[in-house]
C-alpha cells in the first residue's frame, strides 16, 4: 500500500510537492535555528576558550594561584615532555604551550639606544610551527590591519593602535623589555612584521604576540609555558569530556603537595564559566522548546489545510464505498510520508547549510567595524547529534497530528449526502 | 468596507486554522520583542552600573591620564582647577586622586593603584562613608572589590601595606586597613585597586588639593568650560567598548529573528497558498457578483493582514504582562566576565522601548503583508467562469 | 693661669674624647672606608627566588660615588651584559645578537637588579649621607659581637628615595654592620647587612652583605660577595662612557 500512495503522491504533484515543500522548509527554519542558537550559546566559551581558559588548561599550582600576576617564575617547566604525553595520553585534544607576560616595549633609535617605553601585554603563541592552529583560534588572519603574520623567528605583531602611537612602521625593530623567569631584566629584540586589532580597549592600547619560542629564549623559559592549553578537536567544548580528561590527567600528575606540579583545570573551572553554562544550556532548552511547538503549530496548520483542500477527493472515495477508517489510514498513511519525506529533505538541507555556516561562518563585520581577536564577528553555526533529529519532531508529529485532526472530518460526512456536496 | 467584513468574518469562521496562524505570528512578535528587550535591557543595564558607579555625567582627566597606560599615572595629577573646585563644593562633582603603589597581600609584591575619594561624596555609588572609620588611627581605612580581594585574598578587617614613591620621590609606606568587600558589576572600580579617604591619600602623596580625576553628578547638564590641563570624557568615549559588545551581539541575536519571522512567514504563506487553491469557486461567485480581481486580490491579501493584525493584538494580550513580569522580576544571570571587561549583574532586567514594539511590529506586518500578497497575485490570471467551476487557469 | 688653661682644656678634650663622636663624623669615617677613588671590584650575587636560587658574577669598576661600570661574567646567559651608571643616570647593554642600550629610567628604575632584592633605583642614589641627612647617634648596641653606634638619619629634603635610615655602626672599624630604611611613615622597607669584613690596606670593607626588602615576607634576601679588590688599577675616562657599553 505505501508503494501505491507513494506513487499517488509522486504523480499527483499538488498532493505532493507543496506539502512537503512547507514541511521541509519549517524543518530546515528548526534545524537551522537549533544549530545557530547552539552555535551563540557557544559564542562565549568559544572566544574564552581561544584566549584565555582553553578547553582544559593546565598550570602548576602556584602559578594558578597567582595568575593575574603572571607569574612566570611559577611556571611549567619541560612541556616538551608533558607536551608529548598529553598527545598522547589524549588524542582528542590538541595540546598547545602558551606563555602570558607584562613588561615594556622599548624603541630604539639610530644609534639603538632608547627612545621611547611602553607599558606592553605579551602573548606567546606557537606561530611558526605549521601543525599548530593558534593562528586560526586566534582570528590573526582576519584581525590583521598592516602587514603579515610572522614567519621566521624574531617577528611580531603589534596591536595597530599601540604602534601607530609608537609611531613605528612595519619592519621597525623594537625591543622587548620584561622580567625572566628568574626575575632579572629580560632583553629581546624583535621586527615589527604586521599590526592586528584585539577589539578591547585595553589590549589595543598596548599588546604583543609573539611566537612560543621567541618568548620562551626572551623570558628564560626553554621548554617552559605559563600554561598549556587543550581544545578538544571538535572544536566544540564538551563539559563531561573535559572534566573526564581533567580528573583523569591530576590523578596522574598532580600532587597537592608540590605547588610546581601540573594541574588541570576545564574551562568551567574557570571565570565562573561553569555556572554560564548550565544557564545557557537551559535558556537555549526553552527557547527552542517554544520554537518547536511553535513551529509544529505551523505545521499542523499545513496538515489541517491539506486535509481540508481534499474534501473533495474524499467525498468521491467515499461514494465509491471506501470504508471511512480505510481512508482515514491512507490519509494518516501518507502525512506520514510526506512527514519523512519532508523531514528528511528539511533536516538534509538544514544541516547542510547548519556547515556551512559551522565552518565557514556568517561574517557580520560588514555592518559592524573590522574583525578583531577578541570579537570574531563571524556568527557560526553548531551542528550537533539532535540537530540531526530535531526537525523531525515538527515535521513528522505535527504534519500528521494535524491531518488526523483534519481527517476526523470524513467520519461526520453522511454519504447521503456526499453526492449532493459533491454538486456545487 | 465590504472586503474589511468580509476578510474578517473568513478569519473567524476558519477558527483553529486561524487562531493557530495568530499564534505563531505573536509568538515570533513577542520573541522578537523579548530578545531586542534583553539586550537593550542588558546595555542600560551595564550602563547605568558603570555610569552610577564610576563614570557619573562624564569625568574630566589630567591632560596625562591613560588609565591603560601605568605609567601615565605617576604624572597625572594635577591642582584641582577654580571652576571644578566650585561644583565640587556644590556637591556637582567628585575628584579622584590615583597613585600607583606596590602592596604585599600575602607577603608578595603585587602592582595596584591607591585611589583617593571624598568620604562623603554623593556622586557615585560606592560605599565610600565607610571610609569615614577612624577606630584605627594607625592605619588607613580602604574600600576593595570582590575581584580584588579574591586576587589578593584579602577580606573586610585584614591589613595590607602598601609602598608608594610620593611627588617627591621619596619612598612612603601605609597600613591600610580593609573596612568592606564591596560587590560591584564594574569591573574598572574593582581590580587592582584600592580605595581609601582623598584626603589621607593627598596627605601621604604630599600632593594637597590635588587630583587625577574629577566626575560629574549623573544628570549635570552644565559642562564646566574647557580647563587648561583637563580634558572631558562624555559617555559615548568612557563607554566605547561596551556599545560596541552589545552592537555586535544584537547583530548576532538578529539572525535569529529572521528564523523567527521565516517561521511566521511560512504558516502565513501556507494558509494563502491554499485558501487561494481551495477557494476559487468562492473567488468566482464574488467575481460573477461584480467584485473586480483588485479587489479580490486586496480581499484575500487583507485577510493575511488580518492574521497580521490579530497576532499585534494578541500579542500585546498575552505578551505585554509576559514581558512586564520579565521587566519587574528579571532574569537570573550568572555572573561572569566577558573579555571586554564587562560583567553583568545577577538579575538582568529586559527594557522595551515604544520603538523597540513599534520597529518590530511594522517588520512583521509589512512581511505578513507581501506574503500575503504573494500568492493573491494568481487571483488577477483567474477567468471568473472557470474560477465558479473551481478551475485554476 | 697658663696651667689652669692647659687644665682646663685637657679637661675639655678629655670630656670630648668620652663623648660619643656626632652623627656627622660616624658618616664621615664610613665614607672614608666605603667611598672608592679608583677599584676594580669583582663580585658575586646570590639571588634566592621563588623558583630557585642562582649566582651572578661581575666585573665592577668604580671610581667615586658617581661613576660604575658593571660588566657581568656568568652564568653564560648574563655574560656580556653591561650597566653604566653616571651620576644619577643608568644604561643597561645587552650584547649581540640584540646588541641594545637600553635606558633605566621611569618604571625601569622599579625593576629588581638581576632579580635581585636591589632595584635600580636603590643603586642611583649617589649622593653624599651627609648632605641629604641630618645624623644624630642615638645610642650604642651590640651587633654580630661587636661594639656600634646606633646612628638614626632623618632627610633635610623632600626629595629624597629614604626618609629616614636607621644604621649600627662597628666603633672600631666604622662600616655599617646593619642598615634599615624607612618610609616617611616610619615603616621600615628595607635591610642591609655586612656578614663579613676584610682588611684591605688601611682601610675595612665589607666582604658579603645581605640585602632584604622587608614589605616582603618570606624572602631569604640576595647575598652579594665581594671575592677580589683592587685599589691600584687604571681606568681610563673612555670605560665610564656609553661607547664602553658596546666594546
Amino acid at each position: 500500500m505505501i508503494k501505491f500512495l507513494l506513487v499517488g503522491l509522486l504523480r499527483d504533484r499538488h498532493r505532493s510537492l507543496f506539502p512537503v515543500t512547507v514541511v521541509s522548509l519549517g524543518v530546515i527554519l528548526t534545524t537551522l535555528l537549533y544549530s545557530f542558537m547552539s552555535g551563540m550559546m557557544n559564542d562565549l566559551i568559544d572566544s574564552t576558550s581561544r584566549f584565555d581558559s582553553g578547553h582544559v588548561k593546565i598550570m602548576t599550582s602556584a602559578y594558578h594561584e597567582l595568575e593575574n600576576q603572571l607569574p612566570n617564575d611559577l611556571a611549567l617547566t619541560s612541556t616538551g615532555s608533558l607536551l608529548a604525553s598529553l598527545k598522547k595520553s589524549y588524542p582528542g585534544y590538541d595540546w598547545t604551550a602558551r606563555i602570558k607576560f607584562a613588561g615594556l616595549l622599548d624603541v630604539p633609535d639610530e644609534n639603538g639606544e632608547t627612545k621611547s617605553q611602553s607599558p606592553v601585554f605579551g602573548l606567546g603563541v606557537d606561530l611558526l610551527d605549521k601543525s599548530s592552529h593558534e593562528v586560526e583560534r586566534l582570528n590573526l588572519r582576519k584581525a590583521l590591519i598592516r602587514g603579515r603574520l610572522p614567519e621566521k623567528p624574531g617577528e611580531v605583531l603589534l596591536s595597530d593602535k599601540f604602534a601607530r602611537k609608537l609611531a613605528l612602521g612595519l619592519n621597525h625593530k623594537v625591543t622587548l623589555v620584561s622580567t625572566s623567569s628568574g626575575g632579572a631584566m629580560a632583553v629581546q629584540n624583535f621586527i615589527l612584521c604586521g599590526t592586528v586589532e584585539f577589539g578591547i580597549t585595553a589590549m589595543d592600547n598596548g599588546a604583543m604576540i609573539a611566537d612560543l619560542s621567541d618568548i620562551r629564549f626572551a623570558l628564560e623559559m626553554p621548554d617552559g609555558a605559563g600554561e598549556i592549553l587543550g581544545f578538544n578537536k571538535s572544536k566544540f567544548y564538551s563539559s563531561e569530556n573535559a572534566g573526564k580528561t581533567a580528573a583523569d590527567f591530576n590523578g596522574k600528575f598532580f600532587n597537592p603537595q608540590d605547588k610546581f606540579s601540573p594541574l588541570m583545570l576545564t574551562l568551567e573551572d574557570q571565570n565562573g564559566m561553569g555556572e554560564y553554562i548550565q544557564y545557557a544550556d537551559s535558556m537555549g532548552f526553552i527557547i527552542v522548546g517554544i520554537f518547536l511547538i511553535a513551529m509544529s503549530a505551523v505545521l499542523l496548520n499545513a496538515g489541517l489545510m491539506s486535509g481540508i483542500r481534499r474534501y473533495g477527493e474524499v467525498g468521491v472515495r467515499l461514494a465509491m464505498g471506501e470504508p471511512k477508517g480505510h481512508i482515514y489510514k491512507t490519509l494518516i498513511y501518507e502525512s506520514v510520508l510526506i512527514g519523512i519525506l519532508g523531514s528528511f529533505i528539511g533536516t538534509s538541507i538544514g544541516l547542510l547549510i547548519g556547515y556551512y555556516f559551522q565552518q565557514v561562518g556568517f561574517d557580520i563585520s560588514g555592518s559592524l567595524r573590522n574583525s578583531s581577536i577578541m570579537m570574531s564577528n563571524v556568527l557560526r553555526a553548531r551542528i550537533s547529534l539532535t540537530s540531526f533529529y530535531i526537525g523531525f519532531f515538527p515535521g513528522l508529529i505535527a504534519t500528521t497530528l494535524g491531518t488526523a485532526l483534519s481527517g476526523i472530518q470524513i467520519f461526520k460526512r453522511q454519504t447521503a449526502q456526499l453526492f449532493k456536496e459533491l454538486e456545487t | 468596507m465590504l472586503i474589511i467584513k468580509l476578510a474578517f468574518r473568513n478569519i473567524t469562521h476558519a477558527g483553529l486554522r486561524s487562531w493557530l496562524n495568530v499564534f505563531v505570528l505573536s509568538f515570533a512578535f513577542v520573541m522578537i520583542v523579548m530578545t531586542e528587550g534583553l539586550y537593550d535591557g542588558m546595555l542600560q543595564q551595564v550602563k547605568d552600573a558603570v555610569v552610577d558607579s564610576e563614570i557619573g555625567g562624564g569625568q574630566f582627566w589630567q591632560k596625562d591620564y591613560d588609565p591603560f597606560d601605568p605609567f601615565s599615572i605617576e604624572n597625572s595629577h594635577s591642582k584641582i582647577p577654580e571652576n571644578l573646585l566650585l561644583e565640587i563644593k556644590k556637591g556637582n562633582a567628585s575628584a579622584v586622586l590615583i597613585v600607583t603603589a606596590a602592596i604585599f597581600p600575602r607577603g608578595h609584591v603585587q602592582s595596584a593603584v591607591l585611589k583617593g575619594i571624598d568620604p562623603s561624596q554623593k556622586i557615585v555609588k560606592m560605599p565610600t562613608y565607610l571610609l569615614n572609620d577612624g577606630s584605627d588611627t594607625a592605619s588607613i581605612p580602604g574600600i576593595i572589590g570582590s575581584r580584588m580581594a579574591k586576587s589578593t585574598g584579602l577580606h573586610s578587617g585584614d591589613y595590607l601595606s602598601a609602598r608608594f614613591k610620593n611627588i617627591n620621590g621619596t619612598f612612603d609606606a601605609v597600613d591600610i586597613r580593609i573596612v568592606e568587600v564591596m560587590n560591584t558589576d564594574v569591573q574598572s572600580i574593582d581590580r587592582d585597586q584600592i580605595w581609601i579617604p582623598l584626603k589621607s591619600l593627598q596627605k601621604i602623596y604630599r600632593a594637597p588639593g590635588e587630583a587625577t580625576v574629577i566626575t560629574l553628578k549623573k544628570d549635570v547638564r552644565y559642562y564646566p568650560s574647557g580647563e587648561p590641563g583637563w580634558t572631558f570624557k562624555n559617555h559615548d568615549y568612557l563607554l566605547k567598548d561596551l556599545n560596541d559588545t552589545v552592537r555586535q551581539k544584537k547583530v548576532t541575536a538578529s539572525f535569529m529573528f529572521i528564523l523567527l519571522l521565516g517561521m511566521a512567514l511560512l504558516a502565513v504563506f501556507d494558509t494563502q497558498v491554499l485558501a487561494i487553491f481551495r477557494r476559487r469557486k468562492e473567488m468566482g461567485t464574488l467575481m460573477a457578483l461584480g467584485m473586480t480581481r483588485k479587489k479580490v486580490v486586496l480581499l484575500f491579501t487583507f485577510e493575511g493582514c488580518l492574521l497580521g493584525i490579530l497576532a499585534l493584538i494578541a500579542g500585546a494580550i498575552y505578551g505585554i504582562p509576559l514581558l512586564a513580569y520579565f521587566a519587574g522580576t528579571g532574569l537570573n544571570v550568572p555572573q561572569v566576565a566577558t573579555q571586554a571587561g564587562i560583567s553583568i549583574g545577577a538579575v538582568l532586567y529586559p527594557k522595551y522601548s515604544i520603538q523597540l514594539y513599534i520597529i518590530t511590529s511594522l517588520i512583521l506586518f509589512i512581511s505578513v503583508v507581501v506574503v500575503s500578497f504573494l500568492p493573491a497575485r494568481r487571483i488577477t490570471r483567474l477567468k471568473p467562469t472557470d474560477a465558479l467551476r473551481g478551475k485554476m487557469a | 693661669m697658663k696651667k689652669l688653661t692647659a687644665v682646663f682644656i685637657f679637661l675639655l678634650s678629655g670630656f670630648a674624647f668620652a663623648q660619643a663622636p656626632s652623627g656627622e663624623e660616624i658618616l664621615k669615617h664610613i665614607d672614608k672606608n666605603l667611598i672608592i677613588d679608583r677599584a676594580l671590584l669583582n663580585t658575586t650575587m646570590v639571588i634566592h627566588g621563588r623558583a630557585g636560587t642562582r649566582s651572578v658574577k661581575s666585573k665592577n669598576w668604580i671610581e667615586g660615588r658617581d661613576k660604575a661600570f658593571v660588566e657581568y661574567t656568568d652564568p653564560p646567559r648574563e655574560k656580556g651584559k653591561k650597566m653604566l651608571k653616571l651620576a644619577g643616570q643608568i644604561w643597561n647593554y645587552i650584547p649581540e645578537p640584540t646588541d641594545r642600550i637600553i635606558t633605566i629610567s621611569g618604571h625601569l628604575l622599579r625593576q629588581s637588579v638581576m632579580g635581585s632584592d636591589l632595584s635600580y633605583e636603590d643603586i642611583t642614589e649617589n649622593r653624599k649621607l651627609t648632605d641629604l641627612y641630618n645624623a644624630k647617634v642615638t645610642g650604642s648596641e651590640k651587633m654580630n659581637g661587636r661594639d656600634c653606634y646606633v646612628v638614626y638619619l632623618t632627610a633635610k629634603q623632600e626629595d629624597i628615595t629614604y626618609y629616614s635610615r636607621k644604621l649600627w655602626v662597628d666603633k672600631e672599624r666604622w662600616l655599617p654592620l646593619k642598615e634599615e630604611m624607612y618610609a616617611r611613615s616610619g615603616k621600615p622597607l628595607k635591610m642591609s647587612e655586612i656578614n663579613d669584613v676584610m682588611r684591605i690596606e688601611d682601610r675595612w670593607y665589607p666582604k658579603k652583605m645581605t640585602f632584604r626588602d622587608l614589605m616582603q615576607t618570606g624572602g631569604e634576601g640576595t647575598e652579594y660577595m665581594i671575592d677580589s679588590i683592587n685599589f691600584h688599577v687604571n681606568i681610563p675616562a673612555s670605560q665610564f662612557t656609553k661607547a664602553a657599553l658596546k666594546k
